[in-house]
């Protein structure tokens, strides 16, 4: 019982690192990608030097290595059909994220979509992660 | 060209889930978090094949999602890559063996749907 409680809370951590690492890597992406020197005007060496000395990138790089280890963790003791609906919150959160801190509207079919894929996410994580049955 | 890098995104990210998910259920469940242990992770994850193999399909599927944000825009790349959540289902039956029950399926689709209604 108590083991079955601790493996439960380990699967919340990994969702939500899961989630929170996705949505924070690809934002630091993106502000260092808008940094970056036009490709077209920029010889390869200029451009792959400016690539590993931008911080953002470098952290945003960091954040995408936590959420692959986090992810690939999660498929040892989760079925894929598990996984990827229930850390699809992900994009919810860059949704909302977006209207706070970037102004974005959110138009009335935006709203819709964020409640259908948090529907989504509840009803699989409401299923047991593991379900690769032997008995079909 | 945009619906070759369509078509290769989709692919080679259902091809690298599936194949990494397989390599790592082979693995058993992993409790062990303290730093000895995250590094037997990580070796176990860049040395088996299935696993390595895996994040190499990703790391394509990452590019040709690059190269398909340079020929259109988000709000087409979005929900049209979005349809790996179906393809990953159906694959994850027949290779991974899992029972995709009713729950399952709905929460795929409604989440494939709202990411179309979110992007578009």
């Amino acid at each position: 019982m108590q083991a079955e409680r601790k493996s439960e809370l380990k699967n919340r951590i990994f969702i939500a690192i899961v989630v929170l690492t996705n949505a924070a890597g690809n934002v630091l992406l993106a502000v260092g990608m808008k940094q970056m020197p036009d490709f077209d005007n920029t010889s390869v060496m200029g451009y792959t030097a400016s690539l590993f000395t931008n911080l953002w990138i470098f952290f945003g790089i960091a954040l995408l290595v936590v959420w692959m280890v986090a992810q690939l963790s999660m498929f040892t003791w989760a079925d894929l059909t598990y996984v990827l609906p229930v850390t699809a919150g992900g994009y919810v959160l860059t949704a909302i994220l977006g209207k706070f801190f970037l102004g974005e509207t959110v138009s009335i079919a935006r709203w819709l979509g964020i409640a259908l894929i948090s529907f989504g996410v509840v009803l699989v994580s409401e299923t047991p992660p593991h379900e690769t049955g032997d008995d079909q | 060209m945009k619906w070759v890098w369509v078509l290769v995104t989709v692919l080679s990210g259902t091809i690298g889930d599936l194949v990494s998910a397989k390599g790592m259920s082979l693995h058993g469940e992993l409790d062990d978090f303290r730093p000895r242990g995250l590094v037997r992770i990580m070796r176990y994850v860049v040395t088996h094949p299935l696993v390595a193999g895996g994040i190499f399909c990703n790391a394509i599927a990452f590019f040709s999602f690059m190269a398909l944000l340079s020929v259109s825009d988000l709000s087409f790349a979005v929900p049209v890559t979005a349809s790996s959540y179906i393809l990953k289902t159906v694959c994850a039956k027949w290779y991974l063996n899992e029972r995709i029950t009713w729950r399952r399926w709905a929460g795929v689709v409604m989440v494939a749907i709202g990411i179309v209604l979110i992007s578009v």
